[in-house]
């Protein structure tokens, strides 16, 4: 039976793919403008050699990558480090860098820029997601993971309480949101998305939230010390407003619209 | 021309471990001195036994895109790292029409496939994109790896028009091959004879040069614990 499963699973493999080659093949051979003889016709009027096979596929044209402008490069920490003032291993120490965050996911860093010591080993110059904001740190290269590039930005206005997105530069989403009090005010300045939680119980976040290396200055008491995060609402009604501890709240419809055009890594603006 | 040596593109021995695990200690030695491209070099890569090797064009095809995004995002990334900008105007010309040669494999490649595409892997390319010595070292060994897949898996394929479509892939990976290598000064071609590889040979290199890693788990369904 496993046998007769897996010989009509093959089966199926490939007639999907007979499919999808022949329909790719048939788009190709119409965008033609002026197709070829019929292979019969050809070879019996010449008597030369048979003709080509028509491909199944031919790529497109190759593009070049425009301008890299509105990249940004993050990387996973892939074993926990010491980020130091300078990139050298004798360098004071500014802050750990946990390879976890404390909502369990793998902990991610956005990279600010390249250099190598004087033993030629490359260091990397990384945001830290510790008070005081905007505090930056050398780790070894090779404690982080693969680089992942991002092509967004999301600008938070703290006084028009309103986000916006941008992908390569271009505005793509935009909503009202709350912010924090005045008491509690979301702190300002250049942060990142560091994780994405979703499908947990707790209507007052809403259905998804972000985590950001932004971090309340007076809610340090905060259980996790404190992260500002972005996020959806079981009160709708508030937003826009001044009404959080410092976290960015908007409508659930938003937030879900947010989540999937925004990736890990993006930078965020709070001003 | 100065002779292109495996070990100088290899310096931190992930495809010599990947050659040993798979053919033996002496045969991934023997390669460290090999002058690559050589016919003996690469009938020492093939696999035991080709019986063995059954790939559908479905396997071919989804390996394909794998390979296919591994060199697009090698040559992607190290544009966006900056690397490329940095190089002379030559190697920037040559790094940025593979580049996009590849992209365009790729996307020709998922729509084929269409719902039979893979996720998107995540790649770690360690320090081999970030300084330009090493990453025209990697392109020499991916581009001419490539060839070697593509010269091995085709006469495996059963869809004549699917085999002519990568026919037309394998010519242009073989003049990427042979543009990278003059650009590292090696001989263009350097055997009259290019020796196959099997899929799985090259699957098995790819593994251990440990380019492809895990997606980084930056998601969960945690209660969040932001200040709200």
């Amino acid at each position: 039976m496993p046998a007769r499963r897996t010989a009509r699973k093959a089966a199926g493999a490939g007639v999907t793919l007979a499919a999808a080659v022949t329909a790719v093949a048939v788009s190709a051979v119409a965008l033609r403008s002026s197709p070829p003889a019929p292979p019969a016709a050809r070879s019996a009027a010449t008597g030369g050699p048979p003709p080509p096979v028509v491909p199944a596929f031919a790529p497109g044209a190759p593009r070049r990558l425009g301008s890299t402008r509105h990249v940004s490069v993050w990387a996973p920490v892939q074993r926990s480090a010491a980020a130091r003032a300078a990139p050298a291993a004798a360098a004071p120490v500014v802050a750990p860098l946990s390879s976890r965050t404390p909502e369990g996911t793998r902990n991610t860093v956005a990279v600010l820029e390249r250099r190598r010591d004087r033993s030629g080993a490359p260091w990397v110059r990384v945001a830290l997601a510790v008070l005081p904001n905007g505090t930056t740190g050398w780790v070894p290269r090779a404690a982080l993971g693969g680089y992942g590039t991002v092509h967004t930005r999301l600008d938070v206005d703290l006084d028009r309480m309103r986000a916006t997105l941008y992908r390569d530069g271009r505005a793509v989403f935009a909503a009202a949101v709350g912010v924090g009090t005045a008491g509690s005010p979301t702190p300002t300045g250049r942060f990142y998305v560091r994780n994405r939680l979703s499908r947990y119980r707790s209507p007052a976040y809403g259905p998804v939230a972000f985590g950001t290396s932004a971090r309340s200055p007076t809610a340090t008491d905060w259980p996790a010390g404190g992260f500002v995060g972005i996020h959806g609402t079981d009160r709708p009604d508030l937003v826009p407003g001044r009404i959080s501890h410092g976290c960015i709240r908007m409508r659930n419809p938003d937030i879900l619209e947010l989540a999937r055009r925004m990736p890990v890594g993006t930078p965020v603006t709070f001003h | 021309m100065t002779e292109l040596t495996f070990d100088a593109l290899d310096r931190d021995e992930a495809l010599t471990e990947a050659i040993g695990e798979l053919f033996g200690s002496t045969r991934a030695r023997f390669l460290r001195t090999a002058t690559l491209g050589s016919a003996a070099m690469l009938s020492t890569l093939m696999a035991p036994s080709e019986a063995a090797a059954k790939v559908s064009d479905l396997d071919i095809l989804i390996f394909g895109l794998r390979f296919e995004r591994l060199q697009a995002t090698f040559y992607t990334q190290a544009e966006e790292l900056g690397t490329i900008g940095r190089m002379s105007a030559a190697k920037q010309e040559w790094a940025r029409t593979l580049g996009a040669h590849e992209r365009a494999h790729v996307r020709i490649i998922k729509q084929v496939l269409g719902p039979k595409v893979e996720p998107r892997p995540f790649f770690d390319f360690g320090e081999d994109n970030e300084t330009g010595a090493a990453f025209t070292r990697t392109a020499v060994a991916m581009e001419d790896l490539t060839v070697a897949l593509l010269t091995g898996v085709m006469p495996k394929v059963r869809d004549r028009r699917l085999a002519a479509a990568l026919f037309g892939l394998l010519t242009v990976e073989a003049r990427h091959a042979a543009w990278a290598r003059n650009i590292v000064g090696a001989a263009p071609a350097a055997q009259a004879f290019d020796e196959p590889r099997t899929l799985q040979s090259v699957q098995g290199a790819v593994a251990r040069t440990r380019f492809v890693v895990r997606q980084p788990r930056t998601s969960a369904k945690r209660r969040p614990r932001f200040t709200g």
